[in-house]
């Protein structure tokens, strides 16, 4: 990268302006309403029914229930309901980023007639209200044989990752000057050369922002994850975690310790990707 | 490249499967592997449930002393979360790959399952002293036609709980009869105290309340007439359970936003001690004992003057119960396990609070049984003349939502009683 | 350069791995609930065969407030396009622009989206709660306690009260998405525009929105889709209630098909539901496309 990641439109040397305090004021703002459910997720969950349906649900816990964490510790394999949840998401991210990528490009750059017709056709995905599907896939995954195996999570996940990303893809791919590609063939390099080392790098921030998705749509699937799988060694951490009620009722606090666990590497993942937006790539490949 | 054409290559595989399996309808089939067999021979039964809050391990203990004890018949257990049970066992036997042993709700919910051939007909399993060992009654809510199709092992019965402390600090009586339920809960509100916890967001909490006062007006005997469409829900009994209802409503029973509140909800004010009554079901009475041991006693709903219904009357009956898939390739083993399961589970959760026995239990050691749910046992169930499973799980899916539906309506005050039970009969008894 | 984008080898290796397996998973379903929604069926029993009487009782004599749902449905999508849009447009714009603390505002903008539904759900439940709310209490507090209501129990406040959460959860959402497409705008194009002279406000309605508009068209079509798709935080505030006054299509066509065991109806339901997004999604797509050549 040859930019220098700080150099950034806009940004000018400024004194203490009153506009400028109307503007972090507001972002203040906005960041105390934003920020506020993972700090009220980290107070609920040490606390209990008692106190969550009273006068304090919003406040400071009065006990710090440690024990809400060693329940959902020790309630099930949590090590193996992780490692599921893992092994499912990473396969559905680096197959559905694959996918997308390559087909997203064929659509809005290749020149083949049938690119907006398959466009539409792929799109239809992205309007499918997810319940009515339960049965067909169920029946579909039963013949394909893929019932109770961790297919049976990553293909449906995948499969309806697949509209949203290749949808946002070629937004950008359409913001992607022709020049760049041009120079490239110039070069006399072949179009999958082009694709991997040219193309990809100039839609990175697009990429992490669809992983970004991808990833938080099959981390927190509930619904296909407890019909298609029986077996207790393959079910995924929310899966594990939504197990902690039952027809007694609900014991909030040990699901939401579950739940902060099962937040934390959302966040990692938000941090890691998020990144790869902050790299204003397309000016230091044009330069480059 | 290499793993995409890798992945290419085996979905192309799958879908030629796909197309070839889908094509030939075959009959469905259970979902074990390895070959039926003459006894002898290893076979695995698998059993899905809803117990994910095993907190006592009663199911998981059962279990694995089964399996121990029994190597050519190991029973592979899955358990999933109450609500996503519901719809992933509906999923499964509408497509054909139902486990060999099912959970269910004896009732409604079993119903289209029957009457579509899913489940197996016990009948012809039963007659070598089971059915001795069940308690009265215990299989009525699981026949279907004149037909058993299914062991219950946890039966339901509707309590009202009252906070003896807050009853004394406030000087009211224990209501035995519907006045007194009023004038209990006029004094509570007139301190200040809501008197009644329920939580209508979930509707079936609510139906509960309208299901009891409908016993109390109506009889046992008149409420499964109309339950199963041989008489009209649109009489006067009926209409006056509606009226009782608004009238509880009227007095400020329940709190102001009582559509919005769930069942959690309803359940956390009483044990925290802020509210004197609440009508729920045995299932309440861990929860409850845990927070308020000794200040609680469940007793007999209010009797209603003119009423037909009788004080020995309750709303509940069997609930809980396990069939056996119609096409499992184990029918004798899967019969036998159930057999086995059915009745261990009865005396565990009876044991540890968790519910109400449907097999005999006099061997138990009585003085280990959980407080509360024994005086509900003794008091409201043994000696009873009569009981009605609540309406939800009685009536099927779409007539069930309908009575779920019109009965919020009478806590929202959105319909007057006469038109609620009009609307009752248009809708159930007449489609 | 063209002919290699005309390969017709490529474009069926970039695309038919994506083609194959869309079609299993997602079109085949499709189908299944096109049949579905031709029978009376309750998921078990024998089917029979109706027709478009599903299709019918949908809109015509009907019982279940189908077309109330529906309705509600636009107006979260008209709220959503009209207000969550330009809050996280605006947003996002100021966090491309460059301000410190970028990284901080853009992790934590997106806070919401990353929390569990569930989560979310139980949180607004409490904010709005009758007794103990946040909602209440502010307003107690600044004078206003004669507003103090019950949100979610109230069959008139309820569907508003619903819908400023599910706002407020996407802001994040869409904020990411745009801040995406304002990035991968060339720098040279702004310091041309600064050298002639322009402002701030002129630079973003200039320069950086109309260069946005594809992904703006995304964002667009995604807040329209997914409000006539929304489910998630509805069923877990109110489940369609109190009385109805929540019910969208999805939660209806829910209860239709999981409660009611009406598989055939609720079928039909998800029918419209796939029509009527295609519908939007086209026409939107059309006026974006139609500007973009003008």
């Amino acid at each position: 990268m040859k930019t220098d990641p700080d150099r950034r439109p806009g940004r000018r040397k400024k004194k203490i302006t009153a506009s400028s305090v109307v503007l972090y004021l507001f972002l203040g703002i906005v960041t105390v309403m934003q920020v506020y459910p993972l700090i009220w997720l980290f107070l609920f969950s040490f606390k209990d029914n008692n106190e969550i349906y009273s006068g304090n649900a919003m406040g400071i816990p009065t006990v710090w229930r440690v024990s809400n964490y060693t329940e959902v510790l020790t309630s099930g394999n949590v090590s193996i309901f992780l490692l599921n949840s893992i092994i499912v998401t990473g396969i559905t991210i680096l197959v559905s980023t694959i996918l997308i990528t390559t087909s997203a490009y064929a659509i809005s750059r290749m020149q083949w007639k049938l690119s907006k017709a398959f466009l539409t056709y792929i799109l239809l995905g992205m309007m499918v209200p997810l319940h009515a599907t339960l049965l067909p896939l169920f029946v579909v995954l039963k013949n394909l044989g893929l019932l109770n195996s961790y297919l049976s999570l990553i293909l449906p996940y995948i499969a309806f990752a697949l509209p949203m990303g290749v949808f946002i893809m070629a937004g950008f791919y359409r913001n992607v000057p022709r020049e760049i590609e041009e120079s490239a063939c110039l070069d006399g390099c072949s179009i999958y050369r082009m694709f991997y080392s040219i193309v990809l790098p100039l839609v990175r921030p697009a990429i992490a922002t669809v992983a970004i998705f991808t990833f938080l749509s099959s981390w927190n699937e509930l619904m296909f994850a407890n019909t298609f799988l029986s077996d207790d060694n393959l079910k995924t951490l929310t899966v594990g975690i939504m197990s902690l009620s039952g027809q007694q009722g609900t014991h909030w606090g040990p699901i939401g310790a579950g739940l902060v666990i099962a937040t934390v590497p959302t966040l990692i993942i938000y941090f890691l990707f998020s990144d790869q937006l902050q790299k204003s790539v397309i000016a230091g490949a044009v330069k480059g | 490249m290499k793993s995409r054409r890798f992945f290419a290559g085996v979905l192309s595989a799958s879908v030629m499967l796909t197309m070839a399996t889908a094509c030939s309808k075959s009959p469905a089939t259970g979902s074990s592997a390895g070959n039926a067999s003459a006894s002898g021979e290893k076979v695995t039964l698998t059993f899905w449930n809803n117990y994910t809050n095993d907190t006592q391990h009663t199911m998981a203990n059962t279990i694995s002393k089964w399996n121990s004890d029994h190597p050519n018949i190991q029973i592979n257990a899955s358990s999933t979360e109450n609500n996503a049970y519901k719809l992933k066992i509906k999923t499964a036997i509408s497509g054909g790959s139902a486990p060999d042993i099912i959970y269910t709700w004896a009732g409604g919910f079993t119903q289209p399952f029957v009457e579509a051939g899913k489940i197996l007909a016990l009948d012809d399993y039963l007659n070598d002293g089971t059915k001795d060992k069940l308690l009265s009654g215990a299989l009525t809510n699981i026949t279907y036609n004149g037909k058993v199709y299914g062991l219950t092992y946890n039966q339901q019965a509707g309590a009202l709980y009252v906070n003896n402390d807050l009853f004394k600090a406030n000087n009211v009586k224990v209501p035995t009869t519907f006045d007194e339920l009023l004038t209990a809960v006029k004094a509570f509100k007139a301190k200040g105290i809501t008197p009644m916890a329920v939580g209508e967001k979930d509707e079936w909490p609510g139906m509960w309340y309208y299901d009891m006062i409908a016993l109390r007006s109506a009889g046992a005997s008149t409420c499964l007439d109309v339950l199963n469409k041989k008489s009209s829900y649109d009489q006067a009994p009926f209409t006056d359970a509606a009226q009782k209802l608004e009238d509880l409503v009227d007095a400020g029973a329940f709190s102001k936003d009582v559509l919005s509140v769930t069942r959690d909800d309803a359940t956390a004010q009483f044990t925290k001690g802020n509210i004197p009554m609440y009508f729920g079901g045995n299932f309440d009475a861990q929860v409850i004992d845990d927070s308020l041991k000794g200040k609680v006693s469940a007793v007999k709903f209010p009797t209603i003057a003119g009423g037909k219904g009788v004080d020995t009357e309750y709303l509940g009956g069997g609930a809980d119960a396990l069939c056996v898939n119609a096409s499992t390739k184990y029918k004798d083993q899967a019969v036998q396990a159930i057999k086995y399961l059915a009745e261990a589970f009865s005396t565990g959760m009876y044991q540890t609070g968790g519910g109400l026995p449907e097999w005999k239990y006099d061997s138990l050691d009585q003085s280990k049984i959980d407080p509360l749910s024994k005086q509900i046992m003794d008091d409201i169930v043994k000696g009873s003349t009569g009981s009605v499973p609540a309406w939800d799980l009685y009536l099927t899916g779409d007539d069930a939502q309908t009575h779920l539906d019109l009965v919020q309506k009478l806590f929202g005050k959105t319909i007057a009683p006469a038109d609620y039970s009009k609307q009752m009969q248009q809708k159930i008894n007449k489609s | 350069m063209d002919k290699m984008l005309r390969n017709k080898k490529t474009i069926f290796l970039f695309t038919f791995p994506t083609f194959l397996l869309f079609t299993v998973i997602v079109i085949v379903p499709i189908f299944f609930s096109l049949h579905y929604s031709t029978l009376k069926w309750d998921g078990f029993s024998k089917e029979i065969f109706v027709g478009f009487s599903n299709y019918r009782n949908l809109f015509v004599d009907n019982t279940d407030g189908f077309i109330q749902a529906v309705i509600n449905s636009l107006v979260l999508a008209l709220i959503s396009v009209g207000i969550q849009l330009p809050i996280s447009l605006l947003l996002a714009l100021i966090l491309a622009r460059g301000v410190r603390g970028e990284r901080f505002f853009r992790t934590v903008y997106f806070i919401p989206v990353i929390v569990s539904t569930v989560v979310i759900g139980q949180l607004w439940m409490k904010i709005y709660n009758n007794d103990y709310g946040m909602l209440n209490a502010v307003l107690k507090a600044i004078g206003l306690g004669n507003l103090a209501n019950a949100w979610l129990a109230d069959t008139k406040t309820a569907l508003a009260s619903v819908f400023a959460a599910m706002l407020w959860q996407y802001v994040g959402y869409h904020m990411l998405l745009l801040y995406a497409g304002a990035k991968s705008i060339s720098p040279d194009i702004y310091e041309a525009a600064r050298i002639d002279g322009a402002g701030e406000k002129d630079m973003a309605f200039r320069i950086t929105i109309p260069l946005m508009k594809p992904i703006l068209c995304v964002c667009i079509i995604f807040a329209v889709t997914g409000s006539f798709k929304a489910f998630d935080l509805i069923f877990v505030m109110t489940g369609g209630g109190p009385l109805h006054a929540t019910e969208v299509p999805t939660t209806l066509m829910y209860t239709t098909i999981f409660s009611r065991y009406q598989y055939g109806y609720g079928s039909a339901m998800a029918i419209f539901i796939i029509v009527e997004c295609l519908v939007f999604t086209l026409v939107i797509n059309k006026l974006f496309s139609k500007n973009v050549d003008n």
